[in-house]
């Protein structure tokens, strides 16, 4: 019971990073409509910027964590402009395959900064773990979750509280509708794919900065963990993205516990096929409306 | 006779050119697979458990790969009907990641020779000898390729012009008019992803005797997403599509060798700037059709 309660804790540590990811994931995909698979490559230019001034400059932690953030800002616009907004509404297939072009273009990049298989990151604390009666608690897993709940707040704030949050949610809901009523779309586009590209920094130096070390793999992990999250959880909502991540990290701990690792993420996909075929709108996702399920019927 | 290096590159776009038309199948069913890579596994697998360990002849075993990859392809289509968009995508990816990780913790050997032969987990399935036992060279293992890719994309010809090819386009552009039209949907919705598995099949088996080994490394979620890509780029108006973009993708690369370092760079770019402008790849319904009409002009003018 005390390794069961144990692996809940880590779980739900190593979940708030993925639920950051899967936040930048619904929130983009509501707005657009559209899936953008860069969204991991572009946090690993950023680590990797990142990871070159930590190697070459000793530059300190929070140096690192601003040149992620920035650099994974960028190139989420510079995918924005190009995948995105270039390409007319409608063809989503065409954007999707076009981030992915950028994905080969980023990842070669990567490796062009720094030609290596892994490069090492700076540790984001240097604390003992925290012992609370049985159960023990990394300082840098503590770190990520409470940066992670504050993010959290922010966005919620950002989009439940302001002007800019409303013309998201407007947009989502009804692109046609937002553009009659005076919004800009293109703007809310992309600062919505700016603001989701910042958090996804963060997220990404919060989950190298506890592995200390990264690699070009880390962009098709960032882009998988992250949809695999928004999917456990329900497309298209905040609290399903942050519940989706929580699980996802705490199956992922359980059945590396108790299964080993070969089996962590078999278990991982084994509950998102399930979820997917079961309960299409995942676990927390809204019922579906009688017309959705009527023409689900008949198809 | 051809340098040994030009034949390996045109038997493995050859190879991939099957993952890419069975991306495309389910493309023009309106359906985005990310894990076409499972039924390619598969069969590649199977047919080389049965080539290696069972002594059979390669074609038998290329069947019953493909056979498999079709079951397999059926069972999911069966699983996912109701899924549509991004559900679909997400949940082919799922099982194709299962697939690759059972094949991580799958060992089946038996000894022959004095030697295990058989898929060993991670350590992979070597000495898939077969066409070096039956000296098959590597020209004409491309010959054979290339042949039953031609009968394949024949088929896809015959078929478009078919009944058959006609609902599944319909499929693609609207279900509910489908099954307005009195077809079962759901009947032509598990036969295109049989036939997409089948299709995949063929490629995987003839990889698995190409390459001589395997491992589940290979078979991730990238080697998807690139048959997929290549449906698309390629066009999707005709099944000449998916090898264009095979021919541009590998052929280009393999062509700029001296940008070596920065090629995907210079790669990525220009997919992404070609999207911008055919958002339906190279030859999409538009430019076949404009294609087609100008022949027909041409040809009853030179008459």
């Amino acid at each position: 019971m005390t390794d069961f309660i144990q692996n809940c804790i880590d779980g739900v540590m190593i979940g708030s990073g993925y639920a950051l990811l899967a936040i930048g994931f619904t929130v983009v995909f509501g707005v657009l409509r559209r899936l953008n698979l860069a969204y991991g490559p572009s946090i690993m230019l950023g680590a990797f910027v990142g990871a070159l001034l930590y190697i070459q400059f000793q530059a300190q932690l929070f140096t690192v964590a601003i040149a992620t953030v920035i650099v994974a800002t960028l190139t989420g616009m510079y995918v924005e402009r190009l995948c995105f907004w270039a390409i007319r509404r409608g063809a989503a297939l065409a954007s999707m395959v076009s981030s992915f072009a950028i994905w080969m273009q980023l990842e070669e990049m990567a490796v062009i900064i720094l030609p290596e298989r892994t490069y090492p990151f700076p540790a984001l604390t240097d604390l003992a773990p925290i012992h609370i009666g049985p159960y023990f608690l990394r300082s840098e897993h503590l770190t990520m979750f409470v940066v992670a709940v504050l993010l959290v707040i922010v966005v919620h704030t950002v989009l439940y509280r302001t002007r800019f949050g409303l013309a998201v949610r407007a947009v989502s809901e009804n692109p046609d509708a937002a553009r009659y009523m005076g919004i800009n779309i293109d703007a809310v586009m992309f600062w919505a794919f700016a603001m989701v590209s910042a958090i996804g920094g963060i997220a990404g130096f919060l989950i190298l900065a506890t592995d200390q070390q990264v690699t070009p793999y880390f962009g098709l992990w960032a882009t998988f963990k992250g949809l695999i999250a928004m999917m456990l959880g329900g497309m298209g909502s905040l609290p399903g993205a942050i519940l989706g991540g929580l699980i996802l990290g705490i199956v992922e701990t359980q059945s590396l516990w108790y299964l080993g690792n070969d089996y962590r993420d078999l278990s991982a996909y084994f509950l998102l096929f399930l979820v997917l075929i079961i309960r299409p709108g995942g676990i927390f996702g809204h019922a579906l409306s009688e017309r959705e399920r009527a023409a689900l019927r008949r198809v | 006779m051809m340098d040994e290096y030009v034949v390996s590159v045109i038997s493995n776009m050859g190879m991939i050119s099957f993952l890419a038309l069975s991306a495309y199948m389910l493309l023009l069913t309106g359906e985005i697979s990310f894990g076409q890579q499972a039924y390619f596994a598969i069969s590649a697998y199977l047919s080389a458990m049965a080539t290696a360990m069972w002594g059979w002849p390669l074609w038998a075993g290329l069947l019953l790969g493909a056979a498999a990859a079709a079951f397999a392809a059926g069972l999911i289509g069966v699983l996912t009907l109701r899924l549509r968009g991004l559900y679909f995508s997400i949940a082919t990816l799922a099982f194709a990641e299962m697939v690759r990780l059972l094949f991580v913790n799958f060992h089946y050997q038996v000894m022959i020779d004095g030697e295990p032969v058989g898929p060993d987990g991670a350590e992979g399935f070597r000495d898939i000898r077969w066409i070096f036992e039956h000296n098959v060279s590597a020209f004409e293992y491309m010959a054979i390729i290339l042949a039953v890719l031609t009968v394949v994309v024949t088929l896809f010809f015959i078929a478009e012009r078919s009944r058959l090819g006609s609902i599944f386009r319909m499929l693609g552009e609207d279900p509910l008019l489908t099954e307005l039209q009195g077809l079962n949907v759901i009947r032509y919705k598990v036969l295109a992803s049989c036939l997409s598995g089948f299709i995949a099949g063929i490629g995987g088996a003839f990889y698995a005797h190409f390459a001589t080994y395997l491992e589940p490394q290979i078979f991730n979620v990238m080697l998807g997403v690139h048959g997929l890509v290549y449906g698309l780029i390629g066009g999707l108006g005709t099944a000449l599509g998916p090898l264009i973009g095979v021919a541009l993708d590998i052929g280009f690369l393999e062509a700029v060798r001296a940008i070596q370092g920065y090629r995907m760079i210079v790669f990525g770019g220009l997919v992404a700037v070609l999207l911008i402008f055919m958002p339906r790849g190279i030859l999409d319904e538009e430019r076949v059709h404009w294609l087609r009409m100008t022949w027909r002009r041409w040809r009853n003018a030179a008459r």
